[in-house]
């Protein structure tokens, strides 16, 4: 590293953050809307599952409208936005390098939350797709393969540009979520809305984008900045780095075959080797165990109880946990009981919310106020949000998966899982407020910035001209 | 701009690039991911069905398939016979072939329906029969309209099959095409046929 700094003078942190400043705002302060946004959809559509009449006079908010609405807006409005911001300051820290074009990536955030915003009205009306994962009709989803494509390549880049040419693993990982997600989301439009394939193939290619979307792009995100904060937050190293690119490899090969439930009506050879697939995730599945449970140990420091570290350790814990769901779902014995039911939508939620949220929300703590210099407003927020966090996870994920139970075992009955779907509803209430403290210190962060912007450029105008450049 | 962050966060005491350790990878990770794709190729290869289309699960092969679904052939055409029978004929015929007294005669056991040829036994359902006829030594002398007239070919000779080979008549099956046949060689509006009239026909 000294040898480096002497040819290529390495930025400092600082400036490294700044640059990347406002990238992260424009995209972060519509995701953390959006955020908001899905989880009261999520909570509007849960509560209409047990109490029909709830809100029934409003056709914008029939189940099926508000149900998609609420997951679109979770993945597409915060997931993935807020993803990128992380990224794009992972990478620029990894490069040591200030992040070049910053103007590029902050457009490009603009057009994707108009995309989302075009792609959620949409589906409330009436227009969606039809298509899971895929309902943004072609208005909303072109523009959000434009601004994806917009913000990728100045962030590849910006790793082309790296001064430490040292790769770290999550290299790896966020390098193959900027190349795989405009792939398979172009596809997948293509092959469902531009130019629909017929029969089989239709429902293939809509399990196979929601498979390559929820899995292998949230996990590789999610385990790409995940290894990442681990060492940097603990102080202790990552434990190994060719563990961590074993999971990398064998995620990526087998993780895109999954997702292809065994009843699907599918020729058996498609559900057979998806099935196959999602067994061999188990080799991802202990090396995550491993460099986690590795990194875990040794002298460092954890930090208190409730900051980022707290939030990257809970999704990775989620991780796990989702990994194994998805397992179980594969083998026949218990796909037999659980497939179809309300378990695989606890897999999902455990993906998105306990998973990647958790894993964002831990770095955009730490990464916001060094972006901008200065400090949360309300930084007590921050552990009552891991609180809420934790709590509401569990709570909505494991009454999910009860009721998914309940259901398989009582011949697909939802009176028996009623009861546990109530339940969920709480979780989702938590989950609720937390996100709601998370927005609020994201509003008030950008808010404080710009009223410091407009501070100093009413003092630079109105200050009175020095003597020195009077006289020269 | 200022590097001083008065941060409340959890701030490590500096704020390093991560480091990983660069120890190699364990072989037994390794042994465990190929153990896994073997057993998964070996659970491949029995439930596969080995890229057929036409094999859906639970299925996993063609064999199985063969072997569960429905037949095709003989089977499959005593099924459908069984139900036509069951449908048109069986009501006077009786569901067991025994005749009605004073309704029908019997099929089971009749040397009309029993006979080497079927020529003559086409002919009775596509013409309807009247007149005096003997049939396993007792008399009739009632009429039968031409019940299987209306009846598609493929039907017709899937009924025929069925009452010769079932209820212990162990006669041969009637091939759809000489139903066919028969029926061309009848025209439009056939005459019923008498005991007399059939016995002029071959067999
Ligand atoms: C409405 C009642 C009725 C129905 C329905 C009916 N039959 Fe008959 N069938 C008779 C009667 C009555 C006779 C005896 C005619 C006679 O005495 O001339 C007979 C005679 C026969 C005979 C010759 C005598 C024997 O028992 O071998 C055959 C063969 C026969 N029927 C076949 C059929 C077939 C095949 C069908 C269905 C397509 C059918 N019948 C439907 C009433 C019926």
């Amino acid at each position: 590293m000294t040898a480096n700094e002497t040819i290529h003078p390495t930025a400092p942190a600082p400036e490294i953050d700044a640059s990347c400043r406002l990238p992260l705002l424009a995209l972060l302060v519509g995701a953390s809307v959006w955020l908001v946004v899905g989880t009261v959809l999520a909570l509007i559509a849960s509560i209409k599952f047990h109490a029909p009449e709830f809100l029934a006079a409003c056709p914008l908010l029939t189940y099926g409208r508000v149900v998609a609405a609420a997951n679109d807006a979770l993945v597409y409005g915060f997931c993935l936005p807020a993803s990128l911001a992380v990224i794009i300051w992972v990478f620029a820290r990894l490069s040591q390098t200030v992040y070049t074009l910053p103007l590029v990536p902050v457009v490009a955030a603009h057009i994707w939350h108009l995309g989302v915003f075009i792609g959620l009205l949409s589906i409330l009306l009436g227009h969606s797709t039809g298509f899971t994962w895929l309902e943004f009709p072609r208005g909303g989803s072109i523009l959000l393969f434009v601004a994806f494509v917009l913000i990728a390549i100045p962030t590849a880049a910006s790793f082309g540009f790296r001064l430490e040419k040292d790769l770290y693993p999550s290299h790896w990982f966020l390098l193959a979520a900027l190349l795989w997600f405009p792939w398979s989301y172009a596809s997948a439009n293509i092959f469902l809305v531009a130019m629909p394939v017929r029969g089989v193939a239709q429902g293939v290619v809509n399990l196979w984008f929601a498979n390559n979307l929820l899995y292998v792009w949230f996990s590789l995100v999610g385990l790409g900045i995940g290894f990442y904060f681990l060492p940097k937050l603990t102080g202790r190293p990552l434990q190994t780095y060719y563990y961590a690119l074993y999971v990398f490899w064998t995620l990526a090969l087998f993780g895109t075959w999954c997702g292809l439930p065994q009843g699907s009506p599918f020729p058996a050879w498609i559900t057979t080797l998806s099935s196959v697939a999602a067994v061999l995730l188990i080799v991802p599945l202990i090396g995550v165990t491993v460099v986690f449970g590795r990194s875990l140990g040794g002298p460092g420091s954890d930090g208190p109880m409730g900051g980022p570290l707290s939030f990257v350790k809970f999704g990775l814990v989620s991780f796990l946990l989702s990994t194994l769901m998805y397992i179980a779902l594969a083998c026949p014995q218990i796909s037999r009981l659980l497939e179809f039911t309300w378990f695989g939508v606890a897999q999902s939620q455990l993906q998105i919310l306990g998973f990647l949220a958790m894993v964002l929300f831990g770095a955009i703590y730490y990464i916001l106020p060094r972006a901008l210099g200065f400090d949360f407003i309300a930084p007590q927020f921050i552990r009552a949000h891991c609180f809420l966090a934790g709590l509401g996870v569990v709570f909505w994920v494991a009454p999910l998966a009860l009721a998914g139970y309940a259901q398989g075992a009582n011949a697909y009955s939802l009176d028996a899982s009623l009861n546990w779907l109530r339940i969920s509803t709480l979780g989702l209430g938590f989950i609720l407020l937390g996100n709601l403290l998370f927005a609020l210190n994201i509003l008030a962060m950008f808010l404080t910035w710009k009223l410091n912007l407009v501070k100093t450029l009413f003092a630079a105008i109105t200050a009175p001209l020095k003597v020195s450049e009077v006289k020269s | 701009m200022s590097a001083d962050i008065k941060s409340s966060l959890p701030k490590p005491p500096s704020d390093p690039r991560p480091e990983a350790v660069r120890t190699t990878l364990p072989i037994w990770i390794i042994v465990l991911t190929l153990m896994l794709l073997f057993l998964g190729g070996l659970y491949f290869d029995n439930h596969s069905g080995w890229f057929q289309t036409q094999v859906y699960g639970p299925y996993a092969s063609v064999d199985q398939l063969e072997l569960y679904q429905p037949k095709s052939g003989a089977a499959a055409e005593l099924a459908r016979g069984k139900v036509v029978y069951e449908q048109v004929c069986g009501l006077c015929h009786g569901a067991d072939g025994l005749g009605k007294p004073g309704q029908a005669p019997p099929l089971a056991g009749s040397e009309w329906v029993m006979a080497k040829g079927y020529n003559r036994l086409a002919h009775i359902p596509l013409a309807g029969l009247s007149g005096n006829i003997s049939v396993a030594g007792k008399d009739w002398n009632m009429g039968m309209a031409a019940m299987g007239a209306a009846l598609p070919d493929a039907d017709l000779a899937a009924v025929l099959t069925y009452i010769r080979t079932s209820w212990g008549n162990g006669a041969s099956p009637v091939p759809m095409e000489d139903v066919t046949k028969v029926r061309a060689g009848l025209g439009a509006r056939p005459q019923p046929m008498s005991h007399d009239m059939l016995m002029t026909m071959p067999e």
